[in-house]
């Protein structure tokens, strides 16, 4: 909890700017039509030049794009959080949380396959709230028990500690990412909402509640429908997040053993049915899952910008820029990796995120 | 000192003869101007706050940035009309 007054005003206008200079949907498909190396070139004309200088002389190709991508991510979530003070820092912190959950994962999954430090470190987003001194301890030690005793006095040490007997006994990494995925989830409503019926009705908190849960709902929504679709026989239960309103555990476990009554829960549902009809009707008579996952990721877009304009000068607007800043970057990415393996245009087209 | 006690009495008494309301309206009409412009400063705040953040992004921002601050300062000038009719 950090101290002194919120300073919405200052840091909406900040972002708003940044926000303006994101890729229009124009540049993606300029960008469709280039190879990787002319990719780097026009990124270098952009947003990107700092990094793509940096990073010039030591990779190329591809994975310059997709470092560079990461730096400059990295760059613009890091000052989100320089510029924040008081209650905003807080909102903001506990969000850009998700990136100090997929380093931990990174570096977890980096220990279990001896991967060295160096490469690891390669591929860490440095846009958490962890610093980087503790980051570079936990890529130092060489057990996992070892990584996770660094990260006492983290929130992230008791749920590790605990998935890590289950760890043991199974030699799979799942329960300790679910355990981070979960402790990321349940604190991103904590001090906000006291549980399901007692939200703030009204003003911007409200909004925020209702964004996190709708962002909570897809990511239920969309373990439910891969479980479904893969027919694997794991127990939904364990991939349950709570805090959001579209399923509770028991529908979930029922629902995902029919794929026909899942799709029809998911549209009937008052709040996201109107929002998500197009891509519902994609799902249904289409195969693929990846369309659809796009369409969820396109749905939240829409949602945060909704939100950004009913309370101008609060949270919202934040996390609309962060939604639409980590849209570009994995849209470009796709790109440059699309153009690399030699996908076509249509198909590269499909793979990305375009409201 | 004792001496000039009965004359004290007589300008207190005088004083409490002419005592009229407690606030002026040129007192009043300080007070209005007074709040106009803490609410005045209120308002920069924000903006203000909005104003740097903008610049800090693009310098061109410096000059519209600047207007938009000072804006709110019409409800002080507003409020000085007051002093002039009272």
């Amino acid at each position: 909890m950090s101290v002194g007054a919120s300073n919405p005003e200052y840091v909406n206008a900040r972002v708003r700017s940044r926000r303006a200079s994101l890729f229009a949907d124009e540049d993606y498909r300029k960008l469709i039509r280039m190879g990787p190396s002319e990719i780097a070139r026009f990124m270098e004309e952009t947003e990107y030049e700092r990094e793509i200088n940096a990073l010039g002389a030591r990779f190329s190709g591809v994975d310059l794009i997709e470092y560079a991508l990461n730096q400059n991510l990295a760059k613009h979530f890091h000052d989100l959080l320089d510029w924040s003070n008081g209650r905003l820092y807080d909102l903001i912190s506990r969000y850009l949380r998700k990136f100090d959950v997929w380093n931990l994962k990174t570096i977890i999954r980096g220990i279990y396959t001896d991967t060295d430090p160096d490469a690891i470190r390669t591929d860490l987003i440095q846009a958490g709230e962890l610093e980087e001194a503790t980051l570079d301890r936990v890529l130092e030690v060489d057990t996992i028990e070892d990584a996770i005793e660094v990260l006492n006095r983290t929130i992230y040490y008791d749920p590790l500690s605990e998935a890590y007997e289950e760890f043991e006994e199974t030699g799979a990494l799942v329960p300790l990412e679910n355990a981070l995925d979960r402790e990321f989830y349940e604190h991103l409503l904590e001090d906000i909402s006291r549980g399901s019926g007692d939200e703030p009705q009204e003003g911007p908190e409200a909004k925020y509640v209702e964004f996190l849960q709708a962002e909570i709902d897809f990511r239920n929504a969309r373990n439910a429908l891969r479980l479904a679709r893969s027919g694997a026989d794991l127990d939904p239960a364990s991939y349950y997040i709570e805090g959001g309103v579209l399923f509770d555990q028991s529908e979930l476990s029922r629902l995902v053993g029919n794929y026909d009554e899942l799709v029809d829960h998911i549209g009937e549902n008052k709040r996201y049915g109107d929002r998500l009809s197009g891509a519902m009707d994609r799902l249904r008579d289409a195969d693929s899952l990846i369309q659809f996952e796009h369409a969820l990721d396109a749905a939240l877009l829409e949602y945060a910008d909704t939100l950004s304009s009913i309370y101008p000068a609060s949270v919202s607007a934040v996390l609309s820029y962060i939604l639409a800043k980590e849209r570009e970057v994995e849209n470009i990415r796709a790109i440059a990796r699309g153009r690399e393996v030699g996908l076509s245009e249509s198909e590269i087209e499909e793979e990305l995120v375009i409201l | 000192m004792i001496d000039q006690a009965p004359e004290l009495a007589e300008v207190a008494l005088q004083a409490e003869e002419v005592a009229g309301p407690t606030l002026e309206n040129s007192g009043a009409a300080a007070i209005a101007v007074g709040l106009a412009a803490l609410a005045a400063g209120y308002a920069e705040r924000g903006i203000g706050a909005a104003a740097v953040g903008a610049i800090a992004e693009d310098d061109d921002m410096f000059v519209p940035g600047l207007i938009m601050t000072v804006l709110p300062e019409t409800l002080v000038i507003l409020a000085l009309v007051v002093v002039f009719i009272v």
